[in-house]
């Protein structure tokens, strides 16, 4: 079993703290919705976890299976299991998913050991059937001209090929429709399981009702405020942020 | 005509002496023919260098464009077998030192159908209206004047090939350029015509071994008739130490569409100049090239799309990968002459600049004297994008590969619009073999 | 010159044919006292040093700048053939009645005080402006500062008279920014300069305000060629606008100006011309600024009047983190040329440029973009946009662009995008149904394709903007 523990955390954007000592651990198995009304960090945990070079870890540390991943430069955290789904993926015009992904499976590889071109195309029709990707995309340049839409499912796809320890969602609801939140939701369930930890970020309560979570947190300016199970959530759909803000208020 | 002295700069190696003997090889060609060659060559030695204040050589190193010292002759004979890439053509010529060297035969059926695939001396006996018709026949416009005079003096022999009206070609026609000896002056030329509703596609491919010296002053003729569709590649591949000229015409007629594609990987210095004429209705031309700019080497490309006729189309993408300590320069230019309303026409430049050290320099131009038209045109100058290279580190790709598929990935935009895949899969190990990073 | 046509059918196909120019078509018969006679030679610069009383190394600086006049040729290897019709023998270089500009309307004598106010000079200056220089042909006639402005230490006046006054801060940066031998034009402004604005805003002062100059000629066969320079001091501000016209005589006239601008430190410039010379001036002129570290230098030039200009606003970014912006709108009717655009030139790292150009074509007019962006090796961190948009309104109107850019080394970005189109024939047909005429159809079309553009002008003139527009449609309504 692996784990993924934040301690303490602290992140900076220029002089800005953003995170401001979070703490934070996910077990294989688990999957963790952490929410929170938009500024309050989220997207900036997700960056610096996996090492974004605009984003500067002040304090703190990210534990992969016990070993600090601070000291690591963004592919090989990548390699020792962390995946993001992005918010906005980047386009990458003339690379078309087939290479790319099949570049990224090739990185895990040692040198000189060829991935099996036929089992890997196998593998990569029988995922995107299953995120009803259509397969004429697998030679389009990534996400190149994407619709948002389509530009998450293939995140989820590169996620489902990839399989990592530990995946981090930012915000993969938004911008879904809601056929295709069903579509990509089903894609997450599926790859749920005993090897995969799930960090799902997420400003509304909505996708939870497709991928329920384990634990509940509730972030607010830069720390976990609130921790709970999955009716954390409910309630805070039906009290809303300002419910958390008096809480704090109180606190 | 001002009779030059031996040592005129603006003669270099290429004396009157020189000509005489070069024509003396030809001795057997029609009247018609050495009349041309001899005027090409008064044009040549009448006509001044290029000069810094030249507007068409903006940029370019004229200390660079130097005639002195060369073999105006190439020697006869070849040594080693020309590299050749790897994909099987439908027919093939190959010229060492402006001589047939090889060729494979021509189907019999396309034969039977009145294709004609063959060298100047034999086109010059039997097609030669067609031959005085096509050859060199386009205004010279993008500066190059005097090298193209040259070419039209020196040219010794070049691929004829000829598709007559309705016939449809598979496979592509190879047209292998090789030069070999130190300082050796090659003519490559390479004449394309496709009448009415015909199909093909022409590769050229220009070889020499590297580290030679070597002055490689290059035309080709591409006439596209009515309806027909003519694809060509040119892979530019001289050895490291070739001064190069390559002057491209091409003439697209009603509802005809041009495909071409350059592809530029050798020589020192090395200038290509493309002309697109769009001459009636429906006429399309679309520009394509890619350069891998290396070392010290400069890569200038000037380009002209006329708009002559009305309803026509054109669409240029030029894209430049620069390394190390490179130069290119991209001159474009748009003209859309008056009356030819409904022009959609498209230039783009865009360079990838790998190294602090390389310099791109970009001139992209419109002149539009007709006002219901589509005109647009763009040119960037940037590196890697760092946001790009995070997304694909961030799926566990190491620095030096995702920059490796970042650059190949700006090539593959231009390659994709190859018909072809065979051509395209060839092409793309060409570049790679240059694009180590 | 060609002939504007007047007859019915030419309207229809343009509407902006047949229109008079400008108000600015009339002018006085003056007597100068001053006259340097027809022609250029040693004499006449010689001349104009003795009428204006200039210091010895002004006057070599003249006699310098002839010979480098005489050794240029002319730039017809790029620019248009139309340049070789400017007949140097017949100019006057230089005509005044008298050297110095007086402070208030009143002294002023009353031929030009009524060609000012029809122009309504007087009025602006009442209503929005920091200070004002009116020049009539190659004096300041009138100079002023209102005191709130002079009191804070901005100094505003002739160029004539700032070179007797503040000599040491005058010579520190003339001809630093543009050398007499930049251009043969900017070497014939140098010979023979006369008027222009001198401006020193001191450190951290803000002028809140635009100061205004404005150039009219008056005579015929009369070549204008002031000669502006503005200092903005550390984290100082100041917006400078300049408009001109002239009556429209049946000879060609020429107006040729060096204009430097020096932003230091966080300092802020912005200029703005708005250019409507009668159809029968040569209108070539140099304007570079020299931005140095965090400063921001902004060219507003607007292209209406004259038979052609040529003029490049530029910016040296001299300076870390400067900034350099040229925002050019042309409008060129028939018998027109407007040969505009920009220049970057990016001498520090993280220097950003940004290059807006809108060109409008009617009739036969001819607009032409020349740009040119150039970042150095071993930069860092630059970032230059350009954005060239040309409209052409009839099926023979023409518009050239003629952009260069270099780029040197892997850490900067640049990017250049031009279009061409028309006026949408839908867009039109939709303003009509709703009851406007083809000619105010027109009119909204061509204010909405430059509109992001003027908005950016201060509100004056970009009524000022509106006004000419519409009076170029008159036309065709009704």
């Amino acid at each position: 079993m692996s784990s993924l523990e934040i301690t303490n955390l602290h992140v900076s954007i220029g002089e800005k703290e953003i995170v401001k000592g979070l703490s934070l651990t996910v077990n294989s198995g688990e999957v963790h919705a952490l929410m929170g009304p938009n500024g309050t960090g989220k997207s900036t945990l997700s960056k610096a976890i996996i090492g974004h070079p605009d984003y500067t870890i002040t304090g703190g540390d990210v534990r992969l299976d016990g070993k600090s991943v601070l000291q690591m430069e963004p592919d090989e955290r990548a390699r020792a299991g962390l995946f993001l789904a992005f918010q906005y993926p980047s386009e990458i015009p003339g690379v078309t998913i087939a290479n790319f992904i099949r570049a990224a499976l090739q990185a895990r590889h040692a040198e000189g050991e060829e991935l099996d071109a036929s089992a890997y195309y196998k593998r990569l029709y029988q995922k995107m059937d299953m995120l009803k990707i259509d397969r004429k995309f697998t030679s389009r340049a990534v996400n190149a001209g994407f619709s948002g839409g389509e530009k998450k499912r293939c995140e989820i796809l590169q996620m489902a090929m990839i399989e990592p320890k530990f995946a981090l969602m930012d915000e993969t609801d938004s911008g879904l429709d809601i056929d295709a939140l069903k579509i990509v939701s089903e894609g997450v369930n599926q790859l749920r399981g005993p090897g995969l930890g799930v960090l799902m970020i997420t400003h509304y309560q909505r996708l939870l009702n497709y991928i329920v979570p384990d634990h509940v947190h509730v972030m607010w300016d830069g720390r976990i405020v609130r921790s709970g199970d999955k009716s954390l959530a409910v309630e805070l759909e039906a009290k809303g942020y300002t419910w958390v803000k008096k809480e704090l208020a109180h606190a | 005509m001002a009779s030059p002295t031996l040592t005129s700069p603006a003669l270099g190696s290429f004396t009157a002496e020189t000509f005489e003997r070069a024509l003396g090889a030809q001795a057997g060609a029609p009247a018609w023919w050495l009349e041309r060659k001899r005027a090409a060559y008064e044009r040549f030695a009448a006509l001044p260098m290029p000069q810094r204040t030249d507007e068409s050589w903006r940029f370019s190193s004229i200390a660079g464009v130097n005639l002195d010292s060369l073999e105006p002759l190439a020697p006869a004979a070849p040594t080693a077998r020309p590299h050749v890439p790897d994909f099987a053509p439908l027919t093939s010529l190959s010229f060492v030192n402006n001589r047939l060297h090889g060729r494979t035969a021509l189907p019999p059926e396309l034969a039977a159908k009145g294709v004609v695939v063959t060298t100047f001396s034999e086109a010059l006996t039997r097609h030669g209206d067609l031959l005085k018709a096509h050859f060199m026949a386009q205004p010279q416009r993008l500066g190059s004047e005097k090298f193209a005079a040259l070419h039209a003096a020196f040219v010794g022999d070049g691929a004829f090939i000829y598709i007559p009206r309705g016939v449809e070609l598979d496979g592509p026609i190879l047209v292998v350029h090789a030069a070999s000896g130190a300082g050796a002056s090659v003519f490559p030329h390479t004449l394309v015509v496709a009448e009415e509703n015909s199909k093909v596609t022409v590769i050229d491919f220009f070889t020499s071994p590297a580290n030679e010296p070597l002055f490689a002053c290059g035309a080709n003729d591409l006439y596209a008739g009515h309806g027909s569709k003519l694809t060509y590649a040119a892979v530019q591949n001289w050895s490291r130490k070739a001064l190069s000229f390559q002057l491209n015409s091409t003439v697209v007629r009603r509802d005809a569409r041009v495909q071409s594609l350059n592809i530029h990987l050798g020589g020192r210095q090395a200038r290509h100049e493309s002309l697109s004429q769009l001459q009636a209705p429906g006429a399309f031309s679309e520009m394509l090239a890619l350069t891998v700019a290396s070392d010290s080497q400069e890569f200038d490309q000037r380009t002209l799309q006329v708009h002559q006729a009305p309803n026509t189309k054109s669409d240029l993408l030029y894209k430049n990968a620069l390394l190390e300590t490179a130069k290119t320069i991209f001159s474009g230019l748009i003209i859309v002459d008056p009356d030819a309303q409904k022009t959609d026409a498209y230039q783009s430049n865009r360079n990838l600049v790998l190294s602090d050290g390389a310099e791109a320099n970009s001139l992209p131009g419109l002149e539009i004297q007709a006002n219901d038209v589509r005109c647009t045109h763009g040119a960037t100058t940037s590196r890697v994008d760092p946001e790009q290279m995070f997304y694909l580190q961030a799926r566990g790709i190491t620095p030096v590969y995702a920059r490796e598929l970042l650059v190949f990935g700006f090539f593959e935009e231009v390659l994709n619009r190859l018909e072809s895949e065979e051509l395209h899969a060839a092409l793309r190990t060409l570049l790679k073999s240059k694009l180590k990073l | 010159m060609s002939q504007i046509d007047t007859t019915a059918s030419a309207a229809a196909e343009n509407p902006f044919a047949g229109i008079d120019q400008s108000s600015g078509n009339f002018s006085y018969d003056v007597k100068y006292d001053f006259d340097a006679g027809s022609g250029l030679n040693e004499r006449t610069v010689d001349y104009i040093s003795t009428v204006k009383k200039d210091a010895p190394w002004i006057r070599e600086f003249r006699q310098n700048a002839l010979k480098a006049f005489l050794a240029k040729p002319m730039p017809t290897h790029w620019a248009t053939k139309d340049l070789e019709n400017i007949n140097f023998d017949k100019i006057r270089y230089y005509l005044s009645s008298g050297q110095k500009p007086k402070r208030t309307w009143d002294e002023v004598p009353d031929d030009i005080k009524h060609t000012f106010e029809r122009l309504g000079i007087p009025e602006q200056e009442r209503k929005f402006l920091a200070g004002v220089e009116a020049q009539f042909d190659s004096e300041a006639a009138y100079s002023n500062i209102k005191d709130v402005v002079s009191k804070q230490g901005v100094i505003f006046m002739n160029s004539g008279e700032a070179l007797k006054e503040h000599p040491d801060l005058f010579r520190k940066w003339f001809g630093k920014v543009i050398p007499t031998g930049d251009n043969k034009f900017s070497a014939l402004n140098s010979a023979v300069f006369s008027g222009g604005s001198f401006i020193y805003v001191p450190p951290g002062v803000k002028v809140s305000h635009p100061l205004q100059a404005y150039f009219r000629i008056n005579a015929e066969n009369f070549g204008q060629f002031e000669r502006t320079l503005i200092i903005a001091d550390e984290g100082a501000e100041v917006t400078y606008m300049e408009g001109c016209t002239a009556p429209k005589f049946s000879t060609s006239t020429l107006h040729s100006a060096v204009v430097e601008l020096v932003a230091l430190k966080g300092a802020k410039i912005q200029y703005i011309t708005v250019q409507n010379w009668a159809n029968n001036v040569f209108n070539l002129v140099t304007k570079r600024g020299l931005a140095h570290e965090e400063a921001e230098i902004k060219w507003i030039d607007c292209n209406i009047g004259s038979r052609l200009t040529m003029k490049y606003p530029g910016v040296v970014l001299k300076g870390r983190k400067s900034r350099g912006e040229v925002i050019s709108i042309a409008l060129a009717n028939d018998g027109q040329h407007q040969d505009t655009g920009a220049k970057m030139v990016h001498g520090a790292d993280e220097t950003t440029s940004n290059i807006v150009a809108k060109s409008i074509s009617v009739g036969q007019g001819r607009s032409t973009y020349r740009g040119l962006v150039h970042i150095p090796r071993h930069l860092k961190g630059c970032k230059s946009n350009t954005e060239c948009d040309a409209l052409l309104i009839n099926t023979n109107s023409r518009t050239d662009t003629y952009p260069s850019i270099t780029v040197r080394g892997s850490e900067n970005s640049v990017q250049h995008e031009a279009s061409v189109s028309k006026v949408s024939e839908e867009q039109i047909l939709y303003m009509r149904q709703r009851g406007l005429t083809e000619g105010q159809a027109m009119s909204l079309s061509v204010n909405g394709f430059v509109n992001d553009l003027a908005s950016q002008f201060p509100m004056e003139y970009s009524v000022e903007l509106k006004r000419l527009i519409d009076l170029e449609m008159e036309g065709s309504v009704g």
